[in-house]
Formats: structure tokens, C-alpha cells, sequence
């Protein structure tokens, strides 16, 4: 019998305060608690009708009645605050990408294993009606073999804020900081890309790639991947923070047929009236999607496909691209 | 005839060093302006934000290398050039220098960037209306004998437009800016007329409006009121109805009335992206949304 999970939430920057709002018109969740280093993103948790708020996550942690919580932090505190919480025997999902790099990774991977709890990482690609759409026809044989193929992401990445609020926000300075990120766009936009790729076209046989740096950060801010697979498919992966539109798609092209999907944002007025009116904006559903489907892993003990050990093949593949990387100046 | 209402446009489309140092010193000469002997000039860029020159929302670092080149030739190989920028409520300059392709111009011509925040500076007491203020003067900006203004012309918010006078908000050290927006205005006024700025040199190559044109404009005056004022009627703002021109022209910053030299004024009103009406309305929508406290809900 579905019970009601007691869900604490770890993080409410942007795709925290989601999360949040979500998991408040979810039937199977109690929000029974939230952590934030922010007053102000506390503050906007009571409005929201949250009871227990923290500044400190280890706090949050030991509540000895919470299930599962939902970790959206900054890159660096993935492993520390994704171990404590399986030691404490949290069920956890964890936003992408799973860690800074493979060895953080499979430390996490393992304390899930060790103390029994799910691990399920935060890829809402998979649960966007377009992608879904997309490999059902690839899955239907209409399109033939898919010898090459286009997945795309494009757009603002840490200087995103200004987009959703029409006002120009501070970026925090993590994003900007290679230590505690890990990487740069390949890190947090790619790995979005080779996860969607890896479900479509199966494991990776062998990857090159070009990292550039068009704002002379320190980490790449676009880049653009070929990778060869297992199944003879040859994807490209094209990411970048450079530009204000959003732009996020895959195309397939087969031997019988072609097809292109992209996801089409709405406009950040629309979004901003649909929150303004308490409704769910459209962007909000892959996310409301994903939660859902984590809550039903718990309730019917069944493993995530998205799992860590997933997730720890994306980071593998970075990995060995940023060893081998060509950087264009 | 007064020098202080003329404009000088000229049309540049090439994003060339050469071409945009023509295109300034067309500009300057169609306003009558002569070099002065300096040997410590300031030059005021508008960056905002991260986005870079593509997106016409900062000044182009290009545009600036041509003044740079121009101002070396017209007074001394040997003259000290700082650019300046402070810190802001959203942006670092330790980022946006770097970001924005600053570090670069900077260390290719041998010119200083300085971070106002952090730079030395005394502090000062204005007035402006009813309004009383107690700002920090850079000592930079206060020694230079001779001060340019590189802004941007677009929209914005609270003000309805930034270009020449807005572009000087920038040069408030302190650096949690919004403090100032419930009398913004006055603030942009007060600024301008304890750090006058009075040669202007708009880089309107790229332009930021209702998304970005390549609308090839070089503008230049001597009098920050008149290029608002020119701006905004290429932007398709009643200048009368933008708070900062008109309090700045009562201070005695400069006349709202010009005169147009060289290329025509309407070819660029004609090429400028203009916000539609959906988007007047949604922006209206969004500051009524603020007023009622619904902004919160906003994530």
C-alpha cells in the first residue's frame, strides 16, 4: 500500500525552490522539513507552509521520521551531504551531476549500497514529454537504424537567474570556482546530454572532444563532444553557457527517417505569470515528474533507472573527455 | 549656437578597431570637440551584468581599444588612461573585467582597469531636489583632467532607459546599488553632478532592445542630457516622461533641446528594435506585480 513519504528537502537555490514547490502538491509526500544557508530561501519555505527549517543539512538529517530527502546543492557538498544522508539511512535524490568527479562518485554509489537506501539522480530530461516522444518513435523502427545523431543544450548556465526574474541577480560564486564545480559546461549541461544519449543509443564506445572559452572562465563554456557508441551510433553533443536563449534538443537521423525534437521553453513572462497566479509553469513538470517517480521507487521498493551507478558512467565519460580534452582558444 | 546641444551620428557597422575610430572622430568633429591637453583621462564603459558586446548590452571592449588609439593620437602616446567600473548588487568586477574582455584591452594597451569599490576614495555631500545624498568620490575619477562616458542606449526597468547619465550610476563605489531605487533618479543626477562626465561617446554598433540589432551607430555630444534625450526618442521613449532627463536638465546638467549633425536620427529610430506593446504591457504587469508584493512569488 502507497504510504506518505516524509521528504526533506536539502537546497533551495532555483531548482530547489522547484523541487519544493512540486513536492507540496504531491499526495504521496510530507514536506516535513527544508535546509538552506539562506534566511531569505527559509523564509520563503515557511510562506510556503514548511514547519522544520535548518540552516544546517546534518540537522535535518538526523530527523529521525524523515524517509527520503531531495539534495540540491551546490556540486562540492553532493558527497558529503549524499554519504551523511545514507549513513542516517535517508533515501536520497541527488541532483546532477552525481559528484565533482568518478572517485566522489563511487564513494556515494557505495554508501548507497552499504546502508541499503535508494539513490536516484536528478537527470529531468528523461521525463520531458518531447524525449519521451522522441525514443518511442526511435524504439517504434520507423526511423531505421540511427547512425548519427545531435543532442543539444544551449544557454545561459550560472548567469541563468537574470532570464526567470527580469531582474539581473548574483551569480554564486561556486559556479565560477573550478574546485568546487568540477567542471564547466561539460560538466553541468553535457552530462544532461549524455545521459539523454546513453538512454537512447545504449553504453559509449569511445568519446573526443573540443572545450572552449569564449569568457575566458576558467572552466569551459562550450564544448562540443563526438561520441561513438557500442550500438555503432555517433552522437554529437553540443553544450554551452553563452547564450541568453535557451535552446535544449535532440536530433536522430536514421536510416528510414529523421526526426528533431526540441523543447520548447515558454517565455519567462508566462512563467513568471503562472507563479505569480500559484500556478505550475510548464518548465515545472519533467521535475514534478521525476520526484514522482522516485517516491513510487520507494513505495514499491524498485531500483531508479536512474540510478547512481548511472550516473557514475556520465561522470566517467567527462572525466576521460577533461583528460584528453583539445581546448580551443 | 551652443557646443553643449549638438550631437554628432554617424553610422558604423564594421566592428573593426580602424573603421570604429573613424566613425568616433567623424562624431567628435560634427560636435566641434578639441582635444585638451590631458594627461590623466578616465573612461567610464557601461558593463552589466556578465553578457558580453553581442548582446548590446555592454560597451563593445573594441570600442574602446578605437577611443584608446584616438585619444593617444590626439594627446600624448604617453597619456595615463584608466577605465573604470564598480561592483554591483549582481555583478563583480573581478568577473566582468575578465568576462567581458577588459583584462585583455587592458594589458594589450598598457591601460588601467579599476575596480571603484575598492579603489581610494573621499566622501561627498549633494543635493539634488529635496533629496540629500553622501556618496564616495573616487580620487581617480576626481584627478582626471579629462572624463569619458562610453554608455549603451536600451531599456530598463526602473528608469525607463539607460544611456549617458544612467551609465554614471557606475561610478558609486558602494557597491549594494539597490539601496538607491526608491529615489533613483536622484541618485543618477546626484552622481552625474558631482563626477560630470561631459564628453559622451555612445557605442550603439550593437544595440540591446527588444532583443539585439546591429544598428552601426556612434554618437557623440557634450552634453549627457542631450544624448538621453536623443536616445530615447530613437528607443521610442518619451524623454518627458523619463524621470532622470528631466531632473537632470532642471540641475543644470544639460538641455533636453539638440541638434542633430550628420547621419539622420530617424534612419536609426527606423533600425532600432522597439518594444511592442505586448511587451510595454507585461513589463507594466510586472511592475504592478512588484507593487503588490507578488514578486515573492516569483522563485
Amino acid at each position: 500500500m502507497t504510504r506518505k513519504i516524509n521528504l526533506g528537502l536539502i537546497g533551495l537555490g532555483l531548482i530547489g525552490k522547484v523541487h519544493l514547490k512540486n513536492c507540496l502538491g504531491l499526495k504521496t509526500v510530507n514536506v516535513q522539513a527544508v535546509t538552506d544557508v539562506s534566511k531569505k530561501a527559509l523564509k520563503f519555505a515557511r510562506e510556503m507552509g514548511v514547519k522544520q527549517v535548518f540552516t544546517d543539512y546534518n540537522e535535518l538529517l538526523r530527523q529521525p521520521t524523515i524517509d527520503a530527502v531531495i539534495i540540491s546543492l551546490p556540486t562540492y557538498l553532493h558527497a558529503p551531504c549524499a554519504i551523511s544522508a545514507a549513513e542516517n539511512g535517508k533515501h536520497v535524490f541527488l541532483e546532477k551531476p552525481l559528484a565533482r568527479n568518478p572517485k566522489e562518485g563511487k564513494e556515494i554509489v557505495s554508501a548507497a549500497r552499504r546502508y541499503g537506501v535508494k539513490l536516484m539522480v536528478g537527470y529531468p530530461l528523461r521525463f520531458f514529454s518531447e524525449f519521451e516522444e522522441a525514443k518511442e518513435i526511435m524504439e517504434s523502427g520507423v526511423l531505421g537504424d540511427i547512425q548519427t545523431a545531435h543532442a543539444v543544450n544551449i544557454g545561459a548556465g550560472p548567469f541563468f537567474h537574470r532570464a526567470e526574474s527580469m531582474i539581473p541577480r548574483p551569480v554564486p560564486e561556486w559556479w565560477l570556482n573550478k574546485e568546487l564545480t568540477g567542471g564547466g559546461v561539460l560538466l553541468d549541461l553535457g552530462s544532461h546530454m549524455i545521459n539523454l544519449a546513453r538512454w537512447f543509443f545504449g553504453e559509449v564506445k569511445s568519446v573526443k572532444a573540443y572545450l572552449g572559452h569564449r569568457f575566458d572562465l576558467d572552466l569551459e563554456d562550450h564544448a562540443v563532444c563526438t561520441l561513438v557508441f557500442e550500438s555503432g551510433t555517433v552522437a554529437i553533443v553540443n553544450v554551452g553557457w553563452f547564450s541568453q536563449k535557451a535552446t535544449v534538443g535532440i536530433e536522430l537521423y536514421g536510416t528510414v527517417g529523421h526526426v528533431q525534437k526540441y523543447y520548447r521553453s515558454p517565455s519567462r513572462a508566462i512563467t513568471a505569470i503562472q507563479l505569480i497566479l500559484g500556478r505550475t509553469p510548464r518548465f515545472f513538470k519533467p521535475y514534478l515528474k521525476e520526484v514522482s517517480y522516485f517516491i513510487n521507487c520507494i513505495n514499491e521498493d524498485g531500483r531508479p533507472l536512474l540510478s547512481g551507478g548511472d550516473a557514475l558512467k556520465d561522470l566517467e565519460i567527462i572525466a576521460q573527455v577533461y583528460k584528453n580534452q583539445v581546448r580551443l582558444e | 549656437m551652443t557646443l553643449l546641444s549638438l550631437i554628432g551620428l554617424v553610422e558604423c557597422k564594421e566592428r573593426q578597431v580602424d573603421s570604429i575610430k573613424k566613425a568616433i572622430r567623424e562624431a567628435l568633429e560634427l560636435i566641434d570637440y578639441s582635444f585638451p591637453e590631458a594627461e590623466n583621462i578616465v573612461i567610464k564603459p557601461n558593463m552589466c551584468y556578465y553578457w558580453d558586446y553581442s548582446t548590446g548590452q555592454t560597451t563593445d571592449p573594441i570600442f574602446v581599444a578605437a577611443l584608446i588609439e584616438l585619444l593617444r593620437e590626439e594627446t600624448s602616446s604617453n597619456v595615463k588612461i584608466s577605465m573604470v567600473e564598480s561592483d554591483a548588487s549582481a555583478m563583480k568586477c573581478k568577473y566582468a573585467f575578465r568576462y567581458l574582455g577588459y583584462e585583455r584591452l587592458a594589458r594589450k594597451y598598457g591601460v588601467e582597469l579599476i575596480n571603484l569599490s575598492e579603489a581610494e576614495s573621499e566622501p561627498t555631500k549633494v543635493k539634488v531636489g529635496n533629496e540629500s545624498f553622501k556618496f564616495m568620490i573616487p580620487k581617480v575619477i576626481k584627478d582626471a583632467d579629462l572624463r569619458v562616458n562610453l554608455p549603451k542606449m536600451k531599456y530598463m526597468s526602473f528608469t525607463k532607459i539607460s544611456c549617458a547619465l544612467k551609465n554614471i550610476f557606475g561610478c558609486n563605489p558602494y557597491p549594494k546599488k539597490f539601496k538607491y531605487h526608491s529615489r533613483l533618479n536622484e541618485a543618477i543626477v546626484a552622481l552625474n553632478k558631482v563626477m560630470p562626465f561631459k564628453l559622451c561617446v555612445l557605442d550603439g554598433i550593437m544595440a540591446s532592445g527588444s532583443g539585439t540589432v546591429k544598428l552601426g551607430l556612434v554618437m557623440a555630444s557634450l552634453d549627457p542630457v542631450a544624448m538621453d534625450t536623443a536616445a530615447a526618442e530613437i528607443m521610442g521613449v518619451n524623454p518627458k516622461s523619463v524621470g532622470h532627463i528631466m531632473l537632470a536638465e532642471k540641475e543644470g546638467l544639460g538641455e533636453t533641446s539638440f541638434k542633430v549633425r550628420g547621419a539622420d536620427l530617424d534612419y536609426f529610430k527606423r533600425g532600432y528594435p522597439r518594444k511592442s506593446i505586448t511587451e510595454k504591457a507585461l513589463l507594466l504587469g510586472y511592475r504592478l506585480a512588484c507593487a503588490l508584493g507578488l514578486d515573492k512569488r516569483l522563485i
